[in-house]
């Protein structure tokens, strides 16, 4: 491949004359993706076209599209898609606006930034599990922090079992997650807005700028490429997370709060039919495909930098 | 003119405020998780709700450490997390090096590749490994947990690890050859201690990511002996009704690992790690 700069490539020569090293140096990092990532996927790509339930090992047999079928019958599979999507928009939205705005206001210092940064930050680093734990229980209906401020506030006249209610259930599945994330977005977001250049604010300000122009006219148009890359980094994460559904509500009740990776779940853990959940696996990784390309071409990513 | 500033000043109010809210919108969920913790069990689970405990107690923290296996979850997280994080350190400094450092072939399909990876869903594979764990008799040993974790990890680390290096101008390493440093040399004394803030920024990652992994954990380990904390905590709640008091005693400890960690380091994730992974 040309390089552009001579002068680099001269002074590099003698390192690059090993033409080994850098596969010796990737070699640990392939080899053990290839061993324990691209092997089961491919795997798990077979195993939707077989008939595998953990507990039948002498009945494995390839079924064709028997597990597709299956799903494409599976009453649930209109409902738990819906909720995906409910799911993926609200979350990531609401990350998004609050995250934004969390950056905005963090793109400025003060005294105690940084202690500040670090709890409001750490929602990031805390496990699912915990998460969902703390929310279960401020959402409880006897004992919920939630429901005695509703109660006091006179909102409701005794506690609401959220997490047992169809239909409902989801919604505070979705305020945990939208707690979880807005410290990514926050983090992306800032370090963003940090790399816009002081000038073109001054200059901006000379001319007779007021904050929101600069917001509308600097600002976003300045972060957008970062938006676009954090935006799809989120709906793939978001759209692959089951742990908070599985801890609040484990789905229930019957479903009404499944989406697609939790519903995979319960497959797994409860029917140990593995072939239905490779397909339905398969499923998804078809829809993020779709998702990505189809973003891809609506954003023009090209125009929005490279990884 | 007047409503002009004042239409100026606003965002300033706004931010005051902005900050209050997202700080108490944190704090609270981890606040309650807390003096639950130091509530007694009557305190708990009274119809009048306290937010501060009236009667203060250690109880949970003790029957925690005493009554349930958590001393062993937390040995094994420990064990599981430092030790898969220290392989995808390694992993992740040489694969990076040798993806910002040289031109060599194929490239760019281990660049997509790796990005590629990030956005397969991980619960396509659980299935598979679980099978292939189970050939190679690693199911409900932890060495199954450090493979998965250092797998997981590897993509991300490695690619925010070559993109740091990029920034390390490759001058400081000719003039350090030129002085007479043999590679390792170099390598070591010049220009792994300039990477410091990624390397501890790419550790910290790896390590979250393992500390806080759950759905493998289930589908691999069975027996105590080789359950991490959210596997065994989740167990908690299969067996009895929850018991939250213990469950916010093991949640706030589990937490103080983490917690440490991102504390000393928040300030290398916020300046180094984004610009590592995304360029703006």
């Amino acid at each position: 491949m040309p390089t552009t700069s001579h002068a680099k490539t001269n002074a590099g020569g003698k390192r690059r004359s090993a033409a080994l090293e850098p596969y010796l140096l990737l070699a640990p990092a392939v080899l053990i993706l290839a061993a324990f990532f691209a092997y089961p996927l491919l795997k798990g790509i077979t195993l939707a076209f077989y008939h595998y339930v953990l507990f039948e090992p002498q009945n494995i047999y390839f079924a064709g599209l028997d597990n597709f079928k299956k799903i494409v019958a599976d009453p649930n599979l209109p409902l738990i898609l819906r909720n995906s999507v409910l799911w993926v928009a609200l979350t990531v939205g609401l990350q998004f606006l609050l995250g934004f705005v969390l950056a905005l206001a963090l793109n400025k210092t003060f005294r105690g930034k940084n202690l500040y940064q670090s709890v409001v930050f750490l929602p990031w680093a805390v496990s699912g599990f915990l998460i969902g734990m703390m929310f279960k229980w401020m959402f409880n209906a006897q004992n919920g922090l939630i429901n005695y401020w509703l109660v006091k506030a006179g909102i409701v006249a005794k506690g609401v079992p959220f997490l047992a209610l169809p239909h409902v259930s989801i919604f505070p599945v979705i305020v945990a997650m939208v707690w979880y994330g807005v410290p990514f977005f926050g983090i992306m977001i800032l370090a963003a807005l940090q790399s816009i250049p002081h000038d073109i604010y001054e200059s901006a300000e000379i001319d007779g700028a007021g904050s929101w122009t600069k917001l509308f006219k600097i600002t976003i148009p300045y972060i957008k490429p970062t938006l676009i890359v954090t935006v799809l980094l989120r709906v793939i994460w978001v759209f692959n997370s089951a742990d908070l559904i599985y801890i609040m509500t484990n789905g229930g009740p019957a479903n009404s709060s499944d989406n697609l990776p939790s519903y995979i779940l319960s497959q797994i853990f409860n029917t140990s039919d593995f072939g239905v959940a490779s397909a339905l696996g398969l499923l998804m990784l078809v829809l993020l495909t779709v998702y990505t390309v189809i973003f891809l071409y609506v954003t023009k990513y090209e125009d929005a930098g490279d990884i | 003119m007047m409503t002009k500033r004042l239409l100026d000043r606003l965002p300033e109010v706004f931010r005051a405020a902005a900050l209050l809210l997202f700080l108490l919108f944190t704090v609270v969920p981890f606040y309650w998780m807390f003096v639950t913790s130091i509530k007694t069990r009557q305190e708990i689970y009274s119809s009048e709700l306290t937010l501060w405990p009236k009667q203060f107690t250690w109880a949970n923290y003790v029957d925690t450490l005493h009554n349930t296996q958590f001393p062993l979850y937390f040995a094994n997280s420990v064990l599981v997390t430092v030790v898969s994080s220290l392989i995808v350190l390694v992993i992740s400094v040489m694969g990076g090096y040798s993806m910002s450092r040289y031109r060599f072939r194929g490239k760019k399909a281990v660049l997509l590749v790796f990005l590629g990876t990030q956005m397969i869903p991980t619960i396509i594979i659980l299935v598979p490994l679980f099978i292939l764990f189970s050939k190679m008799n690693m199911l409900d040993h932890l060495s199954s947990l450090i493979v998965t974790y250092t797998v997981m990890n590897i993509p991300f680390c490695l690619i925010t690890m070559s993109s740091f290096f990029q920034r390390i101008p490759v001058a400081l390493e000719e003039a350090a050859f030129i002085d007479g440093c043999n590679k390792w040399q170099t390598m070591l004394l010049i220009v792994l201690p300039l990477m410091l803030p990624a390397i501890v920024a790419t550790f910290v990652f790896a390590f979250t990511g393992a500390w806080n992994e759950l759905f493998f954990g289930i589908m691999f380990i069975n027996g105590e002996a080789a359950k991490t904390i959210p596997i065994g905590l989740n167990n908690f709640v299969q067996k009895f009704d929850i018991n939250w008091g213990q469950m916010s005693a093991g949640g706030i400890m589990s937490l103080i690992p983490v917690m440490i960690m991102f504390a000393a380091v928040q300030k290398y994730i916020v300046s180094g790690l984004t610009q590592g992974a995304v360029k703006g």
